[in-house]
């Protein structure tokens, strides 16, 4: 097993709004994607999901409607919208900051006497 | 909203977990799991379904609606259980809001409601003002210079109210009219009810109106009333003033007039009336009403107005002292609200009663406050297990305000229907007599809007103690069993005491309130009215047109009190040209040779032409010289006869009898005075009697027309309605009588206001007793509840049960009497602000306090037997083992 990452609740939120952003999608569809991405390196609680889902749209920053799925049953898929795209925008800018910054800490080297 | 797609909402988010899940499944199948360990394997990874859900949920927002749901079903199902305590909280409340709810609905149709007219903001009454205030319109040849040379109205409009006699179908009836322009409802933009409104047409032609003859409009309300709704009324014909006028439309009721409170029949145009009154430059009987063209200003306005008045006046004979005072320059005023007499009659007494309410409302609010508060100690084990299992501290506050909600809900549905009931009565209450007043008193959006407020600051407020209390449990102790120490509890009862306090205060000032306006009432029915008003019937009764002023007429005066006298039960009749306190006046220049007034209105006096009978019928005393006889007859020497006030101001100390006096200065002696008689009261019984001058009818300098008749007889008036009508009509039978009524009742509709507010002064001080007692006893008991164990170590220790008993009142005895302390000097701020209501009595009386005071004592004290007895009788080895 892989060294599994633990996911703080805003970088869930964000890592949602890529992998919709991608393309429509549903619930089941957006947990594929992302462990496709990050090549099951990330263990994400499926049913923790749901409750980002539900708050991203709630916040407006993604739009559902229902649909067909591949095997013809009805699945609720996600959309991102545009102050979704805002949104990812603006937090992807401010994750490379950040870890940019935290990453010059930690590659500091001991100062030469 | 989100609440109604709710059912959709949930199975729409199972069905998309299930997707999920199944989907998953599938995958694990297809990739070589067999199927049940697939599923186990789903379901461990998707996590808690339905602990997902909830989070879903509370994502979406649906979280504090479930609470909220939760708690109020918890709410009722613990007050079903606590039905006396629910019963008094809702009733106490009910009895508060209702009474804030009724006044306010006066306060509404009063004071705040706005002229059903077309953007009434644009409408302007144009007053003619004085030092002495407005004053009314100009004459009517002034009101035709505002109408044609102004430029800042949209139209310009007059109209004055006025008694009229019709014939419908050959009986003769007295209405409510209104003279106005043919452009009045063109210019409040009112719309009629069936039919047509008057038009400026209709009023072009003296004496015929418009090209479809005289015409008029009726009130829906008079129509309602007289001709049963009948929609043919429309076309139809009735006689006035000697012409045929037809009715052409039905106005709205509430639309006939810009005076709100004032009922009024028909409308008819102006040109039908006496033409003399449309030429008198002198004559003062118009109210003029304008729209503003549309962004258009008062000021200029007013200027332009003004500009035009001053002309007008340039040639008016008047004296300066009196255009100064009242005709000097021209007013505009907003009219959107109407002319504001029925506001000022009712300012005072309204301010009164709403304080008074509001008072109520306060006291019955501290009194659940207090219930609340009890309840929530004895609570205090269920929310410390709450807590313990993991509430939030917030959630027992929301719980709180839950309950107190669902309370005021309740209590503000039958509060509303206290209202509407009060609201019927009231309505009743003040639409009796001869000079009724009509209130719209129906609930509308704005009074309840108020009573959502009322209710919304009263929940707030006695929630916020009990709230506190449930947030401060203390998880710990309160689990504990006995864990109250003696400390503790008296420390927890000392809220409840604040709160009892206030509510004794509160009914101190409303009681003592109470108390001065019933001692008002008892100081105005005992005023000195310098008549005997017991026993006599007045009616008013007008000859037809024909009549006005002639022999013939006197002959049937004449007739009519032969007839009176011979029936057993009538002592004596008189007739007058009006009677006191009926609302009537008639004022006239006054003038003694040799007199200069020192005031500007020295020369006014009011006048009465009387019968002989007259000062007999009324059992008004001589002070000096003779009364009238049948000697002083139209051929006769002209007499007069002045009253008290008159003759002093005029003779100072000398003796009056035998000086000259006149009605105008070309003819200052025309009369010989004769007599003096005592004051008595005619404008109102506050106001004083003022300078008065009898002049035998025969020689009177008005043209006799209509009179009242007022008849005394040995026994009961009422009794006499009938039979002296029938008389009056046997004797002529085209004779009008209106306005029948006993002088007691006529006396008491004077007083209508003052009543009014008594009344209901009363019925809140006797609301908030009962409120005062509930709360003293409500307290007492649970402090005796409370404090078991502590009595159980008294007793123990040798107190006797006298001595319990004795603790125990002295307790409801000291809370009184805090209470009243407070009270005292907020009663006396209650009589101050409404002084204006007051008669007789000063803001501080001494009788209504010391009653109320009285009063409040005796019941705390009643109040606290109950529990006081309780506590003698405890059996002390109980008590010390209780907790």
């Amino acid at each position: 097993m892989q060294k599994q990452v633990d996911l703080v609740q805003g970088t869930l939120d964000m890592l949602i709004l890529k992998a919709v952003s991608l393309g429509a999608l549903h619930g089941y569809g957006v947990l594929l994607r992302l462990q496709q991405l990050t090549g099951g390196r990330l263990q994400i609680q499926q049913g923790s999901l749901y409750p980002a889902l539900y708050r991203l749209e709630r916040q407006g920053l993604i739009a559902s409607e229902w649909g067909e799925s591949e095997n013809k049953r009805k699945a609720k898929f996600y959309t991102l919208t545009a102050a979704g795209r805002r949104h990812l925008k603006a937090e992807t800018d401010s994750w490379h900051r950040f870890s940019s910054v935290v990453a010059g800490v930690l590659d500091a080297v001991t100062e030469k006497p | 909203m989100r609440l109604f797609g709710r059912n959709r909402f949930e199975a729409r988010m199972a069905a998309e977990l299930q997707f999920h899940v199944d989907a998953y499944v599938e995958d694990l199948v297809r990739a070589g799991v067999n199927r049940p360990e697939a599923e186990r394997r789903a379901r461990i990874e998707f996590g808690s379904v339905a602990g997902k859900k909830d989070e879903c949920r509370q994502a979406w927002g649906y979280q504090w609606i479930d609470d909220l749901g939760a708690d109020v079903r918890l709410t009722v199902r613990m007050l079903w259980r606590s039905r006396g305590f629910a019963a008094v909280a809702i009733l106490s409340l009910a009895l508060g809001i209702g009474a804030n709810t009724t006044i306010f609905g006066l306060v509404d149709a009063v004071i705040l409601r706005v002229l059903p007219a077309r953007e009434p903001n644009r409408l302007v009454f144009l007053q003619v003002a004085g030092t002495d205030g407005p004053n009314g319109g100009p004459p009517y040849p002034g009101f035709e210079l505002f109408r044609d040379r102004t430029t800042s109205f949209d139209g310009v409009a007059a109209f004055s109210a006025s008694n009229l006699e019709l014939v419908i179908d050959a009986s003769r009836e007295q209405v409510r009219g209104l003279w106005v322009s043919g452009n009045f409802y063109d210019v409040l933009g009112i719309k009629p009810f069936l039919g047509r409104a008057l038009k400026a047409s209709d009023d072009q032609i003296l004496g015929r109106g418009g090209p479809d003859g005289p015409v008029a409009v009726i009130s829906r309300a008079y129509w309602q009333q007289r001709f049963g709704s009948d929609t043919s009324v429309v076309g139809r014909s009735i006689r006035m003033f000697d012409q045929t006028v037809t009715i052409v439309g039905v106005m709205p009721a509430e639309a006939m007039s810009p005076e709100p409170g004032r009922p009024i029949d028909i409308a008819v145009p102006m040109m039908l009336s006496n033409p003399a009154s449309l030429r008198d430059r002198g004559d003062w009987w118009l109210d003029v009403i304008a729209r503003l063209k549309p962004g258009g200003r008062i000021e200029p306005a007013q200027a332009e107005t003004n500009a035009l008045f001053q002309t007008f006046m340039a040639d008016a004979q008047m004296p300066p002292a009196i255009r100064a005072l009242s005709f000097d320059h021209v007013e505009i005023t907003p009219a959107a609200r109407g002319l504001d007499r029925l506001r000022r009659q009712y300012a005072s007494p309204l301010t009164a009663l709403m304080i008074l309410a509001g008072l109520v409302l306060v006291a019955a609010s501290a009194n659940v406050a207090n219930l609340m508060l009890a309840r929530a100690t004895a609570r205090e084990r269920e929310f410390a297990v709450r807590l313990a299992i993991g509430a939030g501290r917030a959630r027992l506050v929301r719980q709180t305000l839950a309950e107190a909600m669902v309370l005021v809900s309740v209590a503000a549905v039958l509060g509303i229907g206290f209202a509407v009931q009060a609201g019927h009565a009231l309505a009743a209450f003040v639409a009796e007599g001869n000079r009724p007043v009509l209130l719209n008193l129906s609930v509308n959006p704005r009074v309840l809007l108020y009573t959502l407020a009322v209710s919304l600051l009263t929940g707030m407020g006695f929630a916020v103690l009990p709230a506190i209390r449930a947030s401060r449990v203390n998880p710990a102790r309160g689990l504990q069993c006995g864990s109250r120490s003696v400390a503790g509890n008296r420390r927890a009862l000392r809220v409840g005491r604040v709160l009892v306090i206030t509510q004794v205060c509160i009914s101190t000032v409303v009681l003592a309130g109470a108390g001065l306006f019933i001692r008002t009432m008892n100081q105005l029915h005992s005023v000195e009215l310098g008549f005997a008003p017991t026993g006599m019937l007045t009616m008013e009764v007008t000859p037809e047109q024909q009549w006005f002023g002639k022999p013939a007429w006197l002959a049937m005066q004449a007739d009519i009190l032969g007839r009176l006298h011979a029936m057993p039960e009538v002592r004596v009749a008189s007739w007058s040209t009006m009677s006191p306190l009926s609302g009537r006046n008639r004022g006239t220049g006054f003038y003694v040779p040799g007199f200069v007034s020192q005031t500007p209105r020295g020369d006014e006096i009011h006048l009465i032409s009387v019968s002989p009978e007259y000062f007999d019928t009324f059992g008004m005393h001589l002070a000096a010289g003779r009364g009238f006889t049948l000697t002083d007859g139209p051929q006769g020497p002209k007499v007069a006869i002045l009253n008290k006030t008159a003759a002093h101001f005029y003779f100072g100390d000398h003796n009056p009898i035998g000086a000259r006096v006149g009605f105008s200065r070309e003819h200052e002696s025309d009369y010989e005075v004769v007599g003096v008689v005592q004051d008595a009261k005619h404008d109102s019984l506050r106001a004083p009697a003022g300078r008065f001058v009898y002049l035998a009818i025969p020689q009177s300098v008005d043209r006799i027309n209509r009179l009242a008749l007022s008849v005394r007889g040995p026994g009961d008036a009422g009794a006499l309605a009938a039979s002296v009508q029938r008389e009056v009509h046997s004797a002529g039978p085209a004779l009008l009588i209106t306005n029948v009524s006993t002088m007691q009742a006529q006396i008491d509709q004077s007083l209508v206001t003052e009543r009014l507010v008594s009344s209901l002064a009363v019925a809140f001080g006797a609301l908030a007793l009962v409120l005062a007692t509930i709360g003293i006893y409500g307290l007492l008991a649970y402090s005796v509840a409370r404090r078991t164990n502590e009595f159980g170590i008294r007793m123990a220790l040798g107190a006797t049960s006298g001595g319990m008993l004795w603790l125990v009142l002295r307790e409801a005895l000291l809370l009184a009497f805090a209470g009243v302390v407070f009270g005292v000097p907020g009663a006396v701020g209650l009589g101050r602000v409404t002084r204006a209501l007051l008669y007789g009595v000063e803001p501080f009386d001494f009788a209504s306090v010391a009653g109320a005071v009285l009063l409040l004592l005796v019941v705390a004290a009643i109040a606290g037997t109950v529990p006081a007895r309780r506590a003698s009788r405890m059996n002390p080895v109980k008590a010390l083992r209780s907790d």
